[in-house]
């Protein structure tokens, strides 16, 4: 799989570098400051604070309920913080919509997927790539009486092979298991060139060769493509192979930031989550 | 400040009924999910019937009460909530919401054929005569209407409320709301809370409607639709009030109420202004509401934290047609199509080919509610309104400037789309239920005041369009329409068809499928539905130019708010999200109106009540029953043709190829180059 050609237009070159431009040198891709939020009574983020360098793989664990995905809809605009503050590439992202986010290289998976069940997942990538440059286009729509240009068709069926999902490719996202819908909101997640992926459990649900095969996926991404990965899971075996830094959460806190190894044998940690089984 | 209390005073009946109007939807709309826009055509038919009973000799009031408001509603509550709301309880609020069309459009057609159609006049009244003055309220006089109304539903709503609060049912009802599938699992029976919501919910409504009779000057059974109009204040209301809060939608029901009559008599008495801004005032707050108020925005949306673990709504039938099928298919539509046209222009008889023609038209209207509910995945109740922009501009047009006929459809298309793009726009954060209500009101408010000028709507005579005329070629006679209509609804279908295949088809596929994934991705919803209503108002723009140019004169009536209701019902009982779903739906509608004119008029309300009917199946079959119907036949042929070649096999000749998509992968062309061609996909949106 050659370089997967982070997209067709012109337009699109020049976001990504003025994107890196606007990077200040120092700063980390991804910083999360001091962010809180509430759901009535229940504290469900309480100041955290957490960096993602550009192109690093972090690990986001906890116990269930620990405010993992809350903090994902924090970062991705789903939600706005009662407090602090979330950067990216050196600006502030407060008051920006989801889906400007999106542009901006903010990509994510869902815990509970979000695919699109009428499209196919050559579709949903056909999709997500003409968002990015900026939506449909109607009067293109007329002109070339709805049929989407070869390139465009061919990076697309790059990158869901890329997944895997070659064999899988017209069909339906209604007609599909669970392990390949996880896969095509992966293929769309890297259909927008992103600069970070936010992966929300992309093992739940699945067996272990899926597990696997999302493993190997996942440092692909990284590796290949140079985008930052933040990783929430609960298969530990699978952040082993998929990070090299993990932070752990617990009850809407930071309580451990570092190596895998490190972070295990924290007692901190393990208090954390045999607190709640014992 | 007196003068003040002059002109409230008379508002307060009015906004005690709206505040029972509002009271009674955000009841049903918690406990089963269902915001009921046929209460107005409810508080209806009780006031129909307390009148009826009343009149008859020697009737006392309370009588007429039990019968209309004790027995009639209660029994109206059950039976829909029995044969329509129980059956759908995990359907999309705009399925629900099409179903209450349904009820709302059934019911004024249905009196008529059940109680002779005459006009009454000198209307009874609840409790205390209504027009007898009892005090003086700073200076002002207060009527006997005014103390009962005001007496009558606050002591109701007390009741309610106190119930609410104490009893076993209160609690019951309360456990419901907050999360009705919890409430399940811990044994409470949501379906009977939902049913007595609905008992409640529909005494409220026969309640609201005898209070209305006082005011009402005259009674006849095409009225239901004359109490939704009023009761819309009541909608707006219940949506202010965030469709949660009983005492927070009755005081916002009882200040719309005064709101609007100090309004009325602040503005010179006459004016068109003046008498429409009572209708209009609801859309014009509801939008304001929404822009000071952003946590309305997501009305509608489910909040129960148990949403997750409901099985999906059903999903539009996808199904694979073996592509053996798709060339003798494909012929036969075309031999159909050629067949159509060579008959209409030849043989037919006059008679047939002028509703053949309004059916071309109709389609073309279709083809918008295709775009703006099939594939924009939101419910619109004011495409009449676009069409009537498209014909009036058309017919003006010509009139004052003799601007051709076809160039004039074309401005009126243009500003069909604008006026679509700016309600999308107003309200550009706003989706589902609430953006159905905000087209709504803007029907009204057209209705009220837009097509009432003379500029306009062309006030009494209408506006007549003519028909077209290009060059030496004059489509004056009916069959030469016909082929003129005809090429129009191919070139819309064409749009539609390609705006369906292409990015704009897959952005909005994506919106429907999942708002939170299509964010994710960096689609702008607020964008892509100004864009889908724009293009639907365009649409709906031309046909209306082509209606109005096959009647010649149209009026405001013809484009009313309850004509887009109308066509909302037949386009989803036909199939809302292909081509031939609204083709269907415009040559039915109109071929059906013309077979019906060999029935006595009595009966001429079975179409809409056909409609009605077929609406009411939406729910389970969100693609529409002729759709689904093409399914189910597909897929017999499917079986047949597997079945033949199982036979071949068997009899070991040559193994014929099993050429369809049997292990669940099939293929589809179209959209998608090189995919393999085994199977297709059809009866996709
Ligand atoms: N929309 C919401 N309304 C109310 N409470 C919520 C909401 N979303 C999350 N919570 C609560 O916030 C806390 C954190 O939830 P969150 O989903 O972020 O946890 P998580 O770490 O992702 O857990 P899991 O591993 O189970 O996915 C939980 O106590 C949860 O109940
Ligand atoms: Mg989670």
């Amino acid at each position: 799989m050659g370089d997967p050609a982070p997209g067709g237009g012109a337009g699109s070159d020049e976001r990504t570098t003025a994107g890196r431009g606007a990077a200040v040198a120092g700063e980390p891709l991804l910083a999360v400051v001091d962010v809180s939020v509430a759901f009535g009574g229940v504290q469900a983020l309480a100041g955290v604070s957490l960096a993602v360098a550009a192109g690093e793989a972090v690990g986001l664990v906890g116990p269930n309920g620990a405010g993992k995905t809350t903090l994902f809809e924090c970062i991705s605009g789903r939600l706005r913080p009662d407090n602090g503050r979330v950067r990216f590439a050196g600006s502030d992202l407060a008051g920006v919509p989801a889906h400007r986010r999106s542009r901006l290289g903010i990509a994510r998976t869902f815990q509970r997927v979000e695919v699109f069940p009428e499209l196919t997942p050559v579709e949903h990538v056909l999709v997500a790539a003409r968002a990015r440059q900026g939506g449909a286009m109607l009067w293109r729509d007329l002109v070339r009486r709805g049929t989407p240009r070869p390139d465009e068709v061919e990076q697309a069926r790059a990158i869901v092979g890329m997944v895997g999902l070659a064999e899988a490719a017209d069909v339906p996202v209604a007609a599909l298991g669970l392990g390949h819908t996880r896969l095509v909101e992966l293929a769309r997640a890297l259909a927008s060139s992103p600069r970070l992926l936010l992966a929300d459990e992309p093992s739940s649900g699945l067996d272990t060769t899926e597990t696997s095969v999302i493993a190997t996926l996942l440092r692909r991404i990284q590796r290949e493509r140079g985008v930052a990965v933040l990783l929430v899971e609960h298969d530990l075996a699978l952040v082993r192979r998929a990070v090299d830094r993990v932070v752990v959460l617990d009850s809407g806190h930071v309580i451990a930031d570092g190596s895998f190894g490190q972070v295990v044998a924290d007692p901190a940690v393990r208090r954390a989550y045999l607190g709640r089984s014992a | 400040m007196n003068s003040l209390l002059n002109y409230a005073i008379p508002g307060v009946p009015y906004g005690c009924e709206f505040a029972l109007m509002a009271v009674g939807l955000v009841l049903t709309y918690r406990a089963t999910g269902v915001f009921n826009l046929a209460f107005g055509a409810q508080a209806f038919l009780s006031a129909f019937v307390y009148d009826l009973v009343q009149r008859s000799d020697g009737m006392p009031q309370w009588v007429a009460l039990v019968v209309s408001v004790g027995l009639l509603a209660p029994a109206l509550g059950l039976v829909l909530d029995r044969l329509l709301y129980r059956r759908i309880p995990q359907a999309s609020t705009t399925a629900k919401v099409v179903v209450s069309i349904g009820v709302l459009i059934a019911i004024p057609e249905l009196v008529p054929m059940v109680f002779s159609a005459t006009t009454r006049t000198r209307l009874g009244h609840l409790w205390l005569p209504s027009g007898r003055v009892y005090v003086h309220l700073a200076q002002t006089p207060v009527t006997g209407a005014v103390i009962s109304t005001v007496v009558i539903s606050v002591g109701v709503v007390a009741v309610l409320a106190a119930m609410l609060r104490w009893s076993g049912f209160g609690l019951r009802m309360r456990a419901v709301v907050e999360s009705r599938r919890m409430a399940q699992l811990e044994g409470i029976a949501s379906t009977r809370v939902a049913a007595t919501a609905w008992v409640l919910s529909s005494v409220l409504a026969g309640l609201a409607g005898v209070l209305l009779l006082p005011q009402m000057g005259s009674l006849d059974p095409t009225q239901p639709l004359e109490f939704t109009a009023l009761l819309v204040a009541g909608m707006t209301a219940a949506a202010a009030a965030g469709l949660t809060s009983l005492p927070g939608a009755f005081v916002a029901g009882v200040a719309i109420g005064v709101l609007e009559t100090v309004v009325q008599q602040e503005l010179p008495s006459g004016s068109v202004v003046a008498q429409g801004l009572i209708p209009a005032l609801p859309f014009v707050l509801l939008v304001g509401a929404l822009l000071v108020n952003p946590r309305l925005r997501t009305l509608g949306r489910d909040t129960d934290p148990l949403a997750s673990v409901d099985p999906p709504p059903p999903q539009p039938a996808v199904t694979t047609r073996d592509a053996r099928l798709a060339l003798p298919m494909r012929w036969g539509f075309r031999l159909l199509v050629v067949a159509f046209l060579v008959s209409s222009l030849t043989w037919v008889s006059d008679t047939w080919v002028f509703p053949f023609g309004q059916g071309l038209a109709f389609s073309v209207i279709f083809l918008s509610i295709t775009l703006v509910t099939g594939m924009g995945g939101q419910l619109s109740l004011c495409q009449a309104t676009f069409a009537g922009i498209g014909a009036f501009t058309t017919g003006q047009l010509a009139a004052h400037f003799g601007l051709p006929v076809l160039l004039g459809a074309l401005a009126g298309a243009a500003l069909a789309a604008a006026v679509g793009a700016g309600v999308a726009l107003v309200v550009a954060r706003v989706s589902g239920l609430l953006l159905t209500l905000v087209t709504l009101a803007f029907a009204l408010f057209a209705d009220s005041v837009l097509f009432q000028f003379s500029w306009s709507g062309g006030g009494l005579a209408g506006v007549t369009v003519p028909r077209p005329q290009l060059g030496p070629v004059s489509f004056a006679g009916d069959r030469a329409f016909l082929l003129l209509a005809f090429v129009v609804l191919v070139a819309c279908a064409g749009i539609v068809v390609a705006v369906q295949r292409g990015a704009t088809g897959r952005m909005l596929a994506a919106l429907r499928g999942s708002p939170a994934g299509a964010a994710a991705v960096g689609i702008d919803p607020a964008r892509a539905r100004v864009t889908i209503f724009a293009l639907s108002g365009a649409m709906a723009g031309v046909g209306g130019a082509l209606y109005g140019s096959i009647q010649g004169p149209v009026s405001p009536a013809d484009f009313q708010y309850v004509v887009s209701l109308a066509f909302v019902l037949v386009v989803v009982t036909t199939g809302s999200r292909t081509v031939e779903g609204a083709v269907q739906a415009g040559m039915a509608y109109a071929v059906i109106a013309q077979a019906l004119t060999y029935v006595p008029t009595r009966f001429s309300g079975i179409e809409l009540i056909l409609f009605a009917a077929g609406a009411l199946t939406y729910a389970a079959h969100p693609e529409g029953i002729v759709e689904y119907q093409r399914s189910v036949w597909l897929e017999r042929a499917n079986g047949l043709l597997r079945a033949h070649d199982r036979y071949r096999q068997e009899r070991g000749g040559k193994v014929g190829r099993s050429r369809h998509g049997d292990g669940g992968y099939g293929g589809r062309h179209g959209a998608v180059p090189g995919a393999p061609a085994a199977a297709e996909v059809v009866g996709r949106g």
